[in-house]
């Protein structure tokens, strides 16, 4: 009876079995030009090259561009892809070596990623052999640059759930018991012409009348009112409020932090002194200021009773950041995925996170200001609330990586664009894909197994150095080195016991059936049951 | 000797102040000759039960008409009493001192502990001194098991019964063991049986400044490089100059011209003072509230311990690489051989066979690798970071051992059939126990002592149906493999179960989850069915 299960349970080791998570699902493979394809992705060219991996050394292969990605096939290994990366990703190509270059290698192409890592290809050096790829890369990767569209307006794909419509503000208002008597829903920015980085949607409070607010955002930066959701306030206008600074810095420190960072973990990690370089970053020093903050944020908000409005100079940076911290600890609802996509969806997305000039989707422009790792940042900051609580988000680490790899890759419209209303202005709900809908289609790939649900419970982290980490599977995957390392094999066994326990479960109900209509019939009531014990029993 | 004369007060009313973890609790605290007991009364389950042999360090401070005392334990764990009374205060603190102080073994708690549970004596079968023989001798029969230091005359500080070469006489050991520093000839210690390698373990042998040789040793070592392979490899776990410097002592290393086949790494491990300094830094950053955070992770590396873990994680890796990949045999030693050596082979053989990976298979391990192996426990766990003044010959070498092994829990979550609670637990009794298992430091003084007739066995109690469940992983399965640990520093952490940071982690964890409902080996996860129904 047991031999179903037993197998499962022993047969193999999972720590050493290599397991291929593959990324291609929902790809279509062109038998002839065996390369992988997105429906309405097309191929523009493909050339001979020289990989030059910073791990195992030159490998020879040809690189194939497609409006939407690069991919790298060795000659050598039939292993499939080497490199299989969205052109979104790519933050700047260049020439590296000119035509009359020495040395092995000397002449090609650098490209900078906006993912943590390079890529370096070496060309033939006769015939200006790059110009034509440097050209088409340039063109595909920064389209914006050159007067196309992005991929995500070309993306044919199918999904059977539709993410956009994961995110409706009046019932997530609704699902916070809002309106109420305190707040009410204001139309007052329909069509966003009282505040184009606020979405269309607001809730304000109940005695203020839209001509309140219409007075009050031209007091705010941006006309930006204070919502559920610069310059800071005297203590003497704003009776009854109490005014905290959190001491987190500006966009470009943290900018200039994360190149710090990529700097230490590629290609090689600085091994010696690897915790003192790593502290030189301030990296996690500044994760550290972020929940730091957020958790004042909460705890007024849960202690006090007291409501926060929480600012930074624009109110799109930090702001997100606490706010959406914040609500993570306070209410277990955005802790599941849908939640958190709601979160992300409303906090980031809605308010008018610069997501465009942040990121710089099919931008050029790889040295603009205007860059910084916000919205990694904060995702940095959940990854550590969900290693201090394993147990408490219906998500998994795979799930924060697919969203960080997509806010880059341009295949869906989810992170495009600055403000609500540029999105509006765009079509992207229409012409465009969401995030959403390719995660929620295949929500069990992204689900934590030891997920417990808990209502109403805090969740406060502790945002001390000693206990933050660095988030090695997403800043160092790139190394092979750790690749050996399996992804987490804790999942997969805990999901395999889970189904056992099922299975033992379902079956220990089927032998009660069994037994008490055993029972009902009075032949057999006797002897059965002492028969069936350590049948039972043989299996455990 | 009377405990009683030790014990200047019994009895006072004290308060414990809640540290990290712990909850605050008020009442009477009593010194007994073992054990400091606070309670609230009624056999309240907050009270406290300390083993004063776990005392490190006392701190004592009065004001007024009452006094904290601060004890600093070996287990790492802090407790701060506040007690009633200046005389009181004083007093206690000096019983404290006194007691926990005490070196005689035979007098030690271990003597007088008579759990209802357990019988004395029966943990005797569980490792019987030719268990490892046994199992080598199922995969081949050219090592044989000698009693030559059966009254330990041989050697002191290793067990009666050892795995030699079947080719060689006792006469031929006894040699050996005169040309090596406290007599520990080259014995087996793990016999890779894939691929028929073996790797050897012994203490340097007495070159001296004029390079002496022993026709025995030689004999010994090519008896047994021809048993296992073609190519041997010297394992040195000192570095060439120190081995120069031995060497003007009267210790040295193999001459190359002395051992044909053999060839010599030098793999310089930390030990002794310099490792007990690391250790006492670590725990000093872990607990220091007034560290800028902003420098944690410099402190951390200043205090070299992962430093540490990482050199013994890849020494053993190169061992075990070796044997299974490369089919080199090896011999490891350093000086005394009973410190960085053991580290080195138990981990090797954790890395290469998963017989040591099970909850039976590591107690093994431990006992043959360590304890029986003469790793000087009394003196290496005699103090731990707290204490002050000089440390004579403390060093936290086994607890380097089990952070090795946690490291490796951690990258290998399924393969090890035991826990993290384990791994706590042989840390805190290595260091005090009420069970004999880690006291004296060779199995010649347990013998002297008694200690396997007289004090019962932590095996014993861990393989307890409740205990083996609290100490099992959940998730274990077995697995065929070698564990390729990866060394890289960004993937070897804090053992923060170890130490207790100012502000420790919300208790939520997946190991909580897990036990919550798995089936392990030995449990039923359902009751069995009623038959009266």
């Amino acid at each position: 009876m047991a031999s179903a299960a037993t197998p499962k349970y022993n047969s193999r080791s999972l720590e050493n079995d290599s397991i291929r998570r593959s990324s291609r699902d929902g790809f279509t493979r062109d038998l002839c030009e065996e390369i992988p394809r997105l429906p309405g992705e097309t191929r523009i060219t493909d050339k001979e090259v020289i990989y030059i991996c910073p791990f195992n050394g030159p490998i020879k292969g040809r690189v194939y561009i497609t409006n939407y990605r690069l991919y790298l096939r060795s000659f050598e290994t039939d292993s499939g892809a080497l490199l299989d990366i969205p052109l979104g990703v790519i933050a700047r190509v260049e020439k590296m070596g000119g035509a009359s270059s020495r040395g092995e290698n000397s002449y090609g192409l650098d490209i900078t990623c906006k993912d943590m890592r390079n890529l370096r290809f070496a060309l033939k050096q006769e015939g200006h052999s790059r110009r034509d790829i440097f050209e088409v890369l340039t063109k595909y990767a920064f389209p914006r640059s050159h007067g196309l569209p992005l991929f995500a307006f070309l993306n044919e794909e199918k999904f059977p759930e539709n993410g956009w419509m994961v995110y409706n503000p009046i019932e997530e208002y609704r699902r916070q018991g809002l309106p109420n008597d305190q707040w009410r829903v204001s139309f007052v920015n329909k069509r966003f012409e009282m505040c184009e980085t606020y979405p269309s949607i607001l809730v304000v409070p109940y005695h203020s009348t839209d001509d309140d607010l219409r007075k009050v955002a031209t007091f705010r930066s941006r006309n930006r009112i204070p919502a559920t959701g610069g310059g800071y306030e005297s203590d003497d206008v704003y009776h009854n409020a109490e005014i905290f600074f959190l001491d987190i810095h500006n966009i470009h420190v943290m900018r200039e932090s994360l190149r710090k960072l990529k700097d230490i973990v590629y290609p090689n990690v600085e091994e010696s002194h690897w915790l003192s370089s790593l502290e030189s970053t301030h990296w996690l020093e500044h994760v550290k200021f972020v929940l730091t903050g957020a958790i004042q944020v909460a705890d007024k908000v849960a202690s006090g009773r007291s409501s926060v409005l929480v600012h930074c100079s624009d109110g799109w940076d930090r702001t997100a950041q606490l706010t959406s911290l914040a609500m993570l600890m306070l209410d277990s609802y955005y802790r599941t995925i849908t939640g958190f996509e709601v979160l992300i969806q409303k906090e980031w997305i809605s308010f008018g996170h610069k997501f465009a000039s942040r990121i710089g989707h099919g931008e050029k422009n790889y040295a603009d200001t205007d860059r910084s790792p916000i919205f990694l940042q904060f995702m940095d900051c959940v990854w550590q609330m969900s290693k201090q609580f394993p147990t408490a988000f219906e998500f998994n680490e795979q799930f924060l990586i697919t969203i960080l790899d997509n806010l880059y890759s341009c295949r869906f419209g989810t992170f495009l664009f600055n403000s609500e209303y540029a999105r509006e202005k765009e079509k992207v709900m229409m012409k465009t894909l969401s995030l959403w809908s390719m995660i929620n289609s295949d929500k069990g790939k992204y689900t934590n197994p030891f997920y417990t649900k808990e209502l109403n419970r805090a969740l406060y982290p502790v945002a001390s150095m000693r206990h933050l980490e660095l988030w090695v599977n997403y800043y160092i995957r790139w190394n092979t080195r750790m690749r050996q390392q399996q992804p987490d094999p804790v999942e997969q066994r805990y999901m395999e016991l889970l189904a056992l326990r099922d299975e033992y479960v379902k079956r220990l109900e089927e032998m009660k059936m069994t037994n008490s209509a055993k029972l009902t019939s009075p032949s057999a009531s006797s002897s059965a049951p002492s028969q069936m014990m350590p049948h039972v029993q043989t299996h455990f | 000797m009377e405990f009683s004369e030790l014990i200047r007060t019994g009895r006072a009313e004290a308060l414990l102040l809640p540290g990290p973890g712990q909850s605050t609790v008020r009442g009477t605290l009593c010194i007994t000759s073992h054990h400091l007991l606070l309670s609230a009364g009624h056999g309240s389950p907050s009270d406290l039960w300390l083993l004063l042999h776990n005392v490190d360090a006392v701190e004592k401070r009065v004001a007024g008409n009452s006094g904290t005392i601060t004890l600093k334990c070996k287990d790492l764990q802090v407790l701060q009493l506040e007690i009633e009374g200046l005389g009181e205060t004083l007093d206690i603190a000096s019983s404290i001192e006194a007691l926990s102080s005490l070196e005689s073994v035979t007098t030690s708690y271990p003597f007088f502990f008579r759990p209802q549970s357990l019988r004395l004596g029966d943990a005797e079968d569980l490792y019987p001194p030719d268990h490892f023989y046994q199992q080598v001798a199922l995969e081949t029969d050219a090592w044989r098991l000698s009693t030559v230091n059966r009254d330990f005359q041989v050697c002191a500080s290793y067990p009666p019964a050892l795995v030699v070469p079947r080719g060689i006489g006792d006469e031929v050991l006894a040699r050996s063991a005169h040309f090596r520093q406290g007599g520990r000839f080259p014995v087996l210690s793990y016999y890779h049986s894939t691929n028929g390698t073996v790797m050897l373990r012994s203490s340097q042998p007495l070159q001296g400044a004029n390079r002496r040789r022993c026709a025995e040793d030689e004999e010994l070592l090519r008896a047994a490089l021809a048993l296992g392979g073609q190519r041997g490899l010297v394992l040195d776990t000192r570095s060439a100059q120190a081995v120069k410097q031995a060497r003007i002592t009267g210790g040295g290393t193999e001459a190359k011209a002395a051992y044909p086949g053999w060839k010599r790494l030098h793999r310089p491990l930390e030990r002794g003072r310099p490792l007990q300094d690391s250790f006492v830094r670590l725990v000093e950053a872990c607990t220091d509230p007034s560290l800028s955070m902003d420098r944690w992770l410099s402190r951390l590396d200043g205090c070299r311990w992962l430093t540490h873990v990482k050199e013994a994680l890849t020494t053993a890796c190169l061992v075990a690489q070796g044997m299974d990949r490369e089919g080199v045999c090896f011999l490891v030693h350093g000086a005394e051989g009973t410190d960085a050596t053991l580290l080195v082979t138990s981990l090797a053989q954790l890395i290469l066979d998963p017989k040591c990976r099970t909850m039976h298979g590591f107690q093994s391990l431990l006992e043959r690798e360590w304890i029986q192996a003469g790793h000087p426990f009394q003196q290496r766990c005699a103090h731990s970071a707290y204490a002050q003044g000089r440390p004579k010959h403390e060093a936290p070498t086994f607890l380097l051992f089990l952070d090795c092994v946690w490291q490796l829990s951690r990258q290998f979550p399924l393969s090890l059939e035991f826990g993290e609670g384990m791994l706590l637990a042989l840390f805190e009794h290595a260091y005090a126990s009420p069970f004999g298992t880690f006291l004296c430091n060779s199995e010649k003084e347990r013998y002297l002592c008694e200690v396997k007739t007289k004090t019962h066995s932590l095996w014993s109690s861990l393989n307890q149906s409740k205990e083996r469940q609290r100490f099992c992983n959940p998730i274990y399965s077995p697995n065929p493999l070698a564990l390729w640990p990866s060394v890289e520093p960004q993937s070897l952490q804090l053992w923060a179960g170890k130490v207790s940071f100012p502000v420790p982690l919300p208790a939520l964890s997946i190991g909580s989850a897990l036990t919550g409902f798995l089936p392990t080996p030995n449990s039923r996860p359902f009751p069995p069915m009623d038959s009266s129904t």
